[in-house]
């Protein structure tokens, strides 16, 4: 699911003039002919730490991304929503391993990672701090996060690292599957009695404000968001991948007769949407630890990091060496 | 958004979490070991590469395999062999072919013969295919047996593996039997459109 990977600051590593300018050259040239880079080009130092990061956040989002909708697994309505949560949480964390796998190709080993995640120096995607409180909740985030998110990955897809579009072109066929049962979920409580009518649009109004925020704050558009956009790093601006959601996913909202928590959304006269600006201001407190969740979400996660670790250490082979993954 | 001070997540109800400890970094290898992946779609078609997994064996590795690459697509045998066990050419650019520019191999080696798994990538950004096996005396000399018998377009990158290095289920194929029976996992199972029209339909009336 998740993207976000471009939610957060860059990296303010900049200095390409230290880069061999022959090898600089031949590896902008291999980007504007339209290929991919593989693990053992060469390539700047920049585009190598920006993917890693990029990559790791986007890893990072997909595990803890799984919580939320993880805990509402038991209290599925139905065995037959259940199998289905199940699965897609199941994707979800299996999202997380081929995201670790491509950004360990750039040198960056899944200890790690995972050890900047549970101290909190990684960063995920800002939502999933936030609780599920209903059972809507959950379904809110199946259909409108993931959507989100997919608007994001088809974006990144098309990048130029090749693991990582590889990774990406498995999860978004693999996305196809929570975007229609996240809708078809909330159509299923749109569409029925007057309390699940009021349920989902409940969690509609709690979830909309971290939605407006999934994009991450607009961009500050610098040489360094240039290079990277020139290199095929980042490939749509914050603000485009939010006007694209908009477009998407409003009209599908407001068919199941359900309201939007922001008097000031329409489309003005140019075809764009306009709305009410987020609270980035929230969005930055929030990110930096002080969220209705971060802590347990961080707890969660470091738990079975640790209380796994000796089933791990028990099956290492004496004479097991490490080699970063291929492709 | 309010500060919910009990948790909606069992787990950390039940197994009274600390959220406040400071967790020591994971030492080299907490992760274990990393394997290569390869999947056929159906029988007879070519292996191809989905991707890599950490665990600590072949057997294991294999587990998570068939879970993170075969739980989802349809899938008749896998492959898994050790990363390191996998030895590399360079990467040729788009449209041209490594097996044009080879390093150097002075003299065949003077090793036992054995039979490689040759692996081919055709375009950057795509998978690598299994293009046949060969018999060599080392994986440099794999590749230029592989030249003269398997070459039949360019290759951008060539994987080469003993045959011996790689783990294959081909036999229990009944294992992914029911894969296409679990319909809750795919999209076409949604038939949320005519959810919406029925509604639409009954507002209007």
């Amino acid at each position: 699911m998740y993207g976000g990977g471009n939610v957060f600051e860059a990296t303010t590593f900049d200095n390409l003039a230290q880069e061999d300018p022959a090898q600089l050259a031949q590896f902008e040239a291999r980007i504007a002919r339209g290929e991919k880079i593989e693990p053992t080009d060469w390539m700047p130092q920049l585009y190598r730490k920006q993917l890693i990061r990029m990559i790791e956040q986007h890893a990072h989002s997909e595990i803890i991304g799984a919580l939320p909708e993880g805990a509402w697994i038991t209290r599925a309505p139905g065995f037959r929503r259940k199998l289905a949560q199940m699965a897609k949480v199941q994707d979800e964390v299996g999202h997380a391993q081929l995201l670790y796998s491509a950004a360990e190709t750039l040198g960056k080993t899944r200890e790690q990672m995972l050890t900047d995640l549970i101290n909190g120096k990684s960063k995920y995607s800002n939502v999933f701090n936030y609780p599920a409180v209903t059972w809507a909740d959950s379904n809110t985030i199946s259909w409108l996060i993931d959507a989100g998110a997919i608007v994001n990955q088809l974006a990144n897809a098309k990048g130029s690292y090749g693991p990582y579009c590889r990774a990406l072109d498995r999860i978004c066929a693999e996305e196809a599957f929570h975007l229609k049962y996240g809708h078809d979920a909330v159509v299923h409580l749109a569409t029925g009695s007057p309390i699940q009518r009021s349920m989902i649009q409940a969690a509609l109004n709690r979830w909309w404000p971290p939605i407006m925020t999934f994009f991450g704050p607009p961009d500050k558009m610098s040489t360094h968001t240039e290079t990277l956009m020139r290199w095929k790093v980042k490939m749509a601006t914050n603000d485009a991948c939010r006007q694209q959601f908009l477009d998407m996913y409003v009209p599908k909202i407001w068919e199941l007769g359900l309201t939007i928590p922001d008097p000031n959304l329409h489309k003005n006269e140019h075809g764009e949407w306009e709305y009410t600006e987020p609270d980035w201001a929230e969005f930055k407190r929030v990110i930096n630890g002080d969220g209705p969740c971060n802590a347990e979400r961080l707890a969660v996660r470091r738990t079975s990091e640790e209380r796994g670790a000796w089933v791990r250490q028990a099956l290492l082979a004496p004479k097991a060496t490490y080699v970063k993954p291929l492709a | 958004m309010t500060q919910n001070s009990s948790s909606i997540d069992p787990r950390v109800n039940r197994l009274h979490l600390e959220t406040d400890d400071h967790p020591t970094p994971k030492p080299a290898l907490d992760q274990l070991e990393t394997f290569e992946v390869f999947h056929q779609k159906k029988v007879g078609a070519a292996y191809t590469y989905v991707g890599p997994v950490h665990a600590a064996n072949e057997e294991i590795a294999f587990l998570f395999a068939k879970e993170q690459y075969s739980r989802r697509a349809i899938c008749s045998g896998m492959w898994v062999a050790k990363t390191q066990h996998v030895f590399l050419s360079g990467y040729a650019d788009d449209a041209t072919s490594i097996y044009d520019n080879l390093p150097t191999l002075s003299e065949v080696p003077n090793a036992a013969e054995q039979s490689y798994e040759i692996f081919h990538l055709k375009k950057r950004g795509k998978a690598h295919q299994h293009a046949g096996s060969v018999t060599a005396r080392s994986p440099l000399h794999a590749l230029y047996v592989a030249k003269e018998v398997l070459q039949t377009s360019p290759a951008v990158n060539v994987w080469v593996i003993a045959s011996a290095h790689v783990l294959r289920q081909e036999q229990d194929q009944d294992m992914w039997a029911t894969t296409p029976d679990k319909k809750y996992r795919e999209a076409m199972a949604y038939r949320v459109q005519d959810k919406i029209e029925k509604f639409k339909a009954e507002q209007k009336a």
